[in-house]
């Protein structure tokens, strides 16, 4: 598993890991973030069960397996939290961050240890030391309680699903050629995303923040201008559909 | 220990559905004791030794309920157990893996104390399914015991049913047949669980 490091300052870091070449074929990649800071870390949608020993392997080259003393998962799906039960052992007395609709949904993955901190509909934040990261509400995109992570200090959002691409482990970090990029990303959002209306207004509310980088669960992350085309992309496109 | 099967904890919910069957089988018994009491009361005197019978195929029902409600309950302790060893033994296998794929880490260290805390709840589990396995297998020939009385109470219960006017003779050899017929049932159910136990007990040695 590969891991990259997207920003770096003298309060935190944030770290990339996926394109995880010894993953079976079947299971779709993940792009799992983590935010170091001081005295904590936050592991941000760490991924199914599948992923977990590439997964702590990778970590545990960074930071000490107890400084990650947070998770976030953005939704219940199985390719984000399916872990839990794995790292509720390795983890104990770490604390869980998840919408408040789907504690007792992701309990069933199995959490007898760490705790469970419901995110309110309306989002909320989290501060780690001196870095505070917000959870920008992204409900219906696509699960029906679901969250983004936005880094106001990095100019860092960590957009889940949206944005989201299916491609082959060995795909570059990066986007590089947006037009092209679009096939890998259509189907993908007109299908798995629901509502026209939950999307725009994301859109709207997402446009006011000063991001840098994009970086979705799967497939590439968004740079520079790219962010832009992004959401001027996802704001023509209709959604809900399936296309034949 | 030999390595267990994939499957043995599934092997714990058969148990507990074959006695779940055994109960259903000895509540039917139990009608049949009522079924022969009131027979035997309408035969008069030539029926007077059948009574007394139908107390012990009330007493052998309300054992076999009794003695299946436990075996269930300890078929089912043994499922959530074993069900429990299987994740603590997945917990295992993948901090394991970690240990192998990212030995040269600098800080591999700080696994020790969850990996640790993790082999000793593994361990713990090891020792109650051990335990429970024990107590299973001896509720189970408890109930195997006292199964074998009801042979003789079928065989007594023909020679009592051959006392009766002619016109009870055929209702109360029904009773017999019914009473060896669920007996029969139940052993084999109880059998079957015996075999269960004895392959999951072979694993502990």
């Amino acid at each position: 598993m590969k891991t990259h490091k997207l920003f770096e300052n003298n309060s935190h870091t944030w770290l990339m890991f996926g394109r995880d070449k010894d993953k079976p074929n079947e299971i779709i990649d993940t792009n799992q973030y983590i935010v170091i800071t001081k005295n904590n870390a936050l592991l941000m949608d760490p991924g199914g069960i599948e992923l977990f020993s590439a997964m702590l392997s990778a970590v545990i080259k960074q930071l000490p397996a107890d400084k990650i003393t947070h998770l976030f998962a953005s939704h219940q799906d199985p390719d984000i939290i399916s872990s839990l039960g794995l790292w509720d052992q390795a983890l104990p007395s770490a604390i869980l961050h998840s919408p408040w609709i789907w504690e007792g949904f992701i309990r069933h993955f199995g959490m007898e240890n760490i705790t469970y901190a419901p995110i309110a509909d309306e989002g909320g934040s989290l501060k780690l030391d001196s870095a505070t990261l917000e959870y920008i509400p992204a409900h219906y995109l696509h699960s029906s309680g679901n969250f983004n992570v936005y880094d106001a200090e990095a100019k860092i959002l960590m957009s889940g699903d949206i944005g989201a691409a299916l491609e082959s482990v060995d795909a570059p970090l990066f986007v590089e050629d947006f037009d092209e990029h679009i096939g890998k990303m259509k189907m993908f959002h007109q299908r798995w995303m629901p509502s026209n209306k939950a999307k725009n207004d994301w859109v709207q509310r997402v446009r006011k923040l000063n991001i840098e980088m994009m970086c979705p669960q799967h497939g590439r992350i968004f740079k520079g201008d790219d962010v832009q085309r992004f959401l001027d992309w996802f704001e023509a496109l209709e959604v809900g559909i399936i296309e034949t | 220990m030999a390595e267990l099967p994939n499957n043995y904890f599934v092997s714990a919910a058969e148990i507990a559905a074959k006695l779940d069957l055994a109960t259903c089988i000895a509540q039917q018994l139990s009608l049949t004791a009522s079924n022969a009491r009131a027979v035997a009361l309408r035969a008069g005197e030539s029926a007077a030794g059948f009574r007394p019978l139908t107390d012990f195929i009330d007493r052998l029902a309300e054992i076999t309920i009794s003695s299946s409600k436990t075996i269930n309950l300890l078929a089912a302790g043994l499922s959530q157990i074993s069900a429990d060893r299987v994740r603590s033994d997945v917990v295992i296998k993948h901090f394991n893996a970690v240990f192998e794929i990212g030995k040269d880490s600098i800080f591999i260290g700080s696994l020790g104390s969850v990996f640790q805390r993790s082999k000793e709840k593994q361990l713990k589990l090891n020792n109650s399914y051990k335990r429970q396995i024990d107590e299973l297998s001896d509720e189970l020939t408890i109930l195997s015991n006292e199964l074998r009385n009801a042979v003789i109470l079928a065989t007594l219960s023909r020679v009592e049913a051959s006392q009766a006017g002619i016109q009870y003779q055929e209702a109360l050899i029904n009773v017999a047949n019914n009473v060896e017929g669920a007996a029969s049932k139940i052993k084999t159910n109880i059998h079957y669980s015996q075999q269960i136990v004895s392959t999951l007990k072979e694993y502990l040695h």
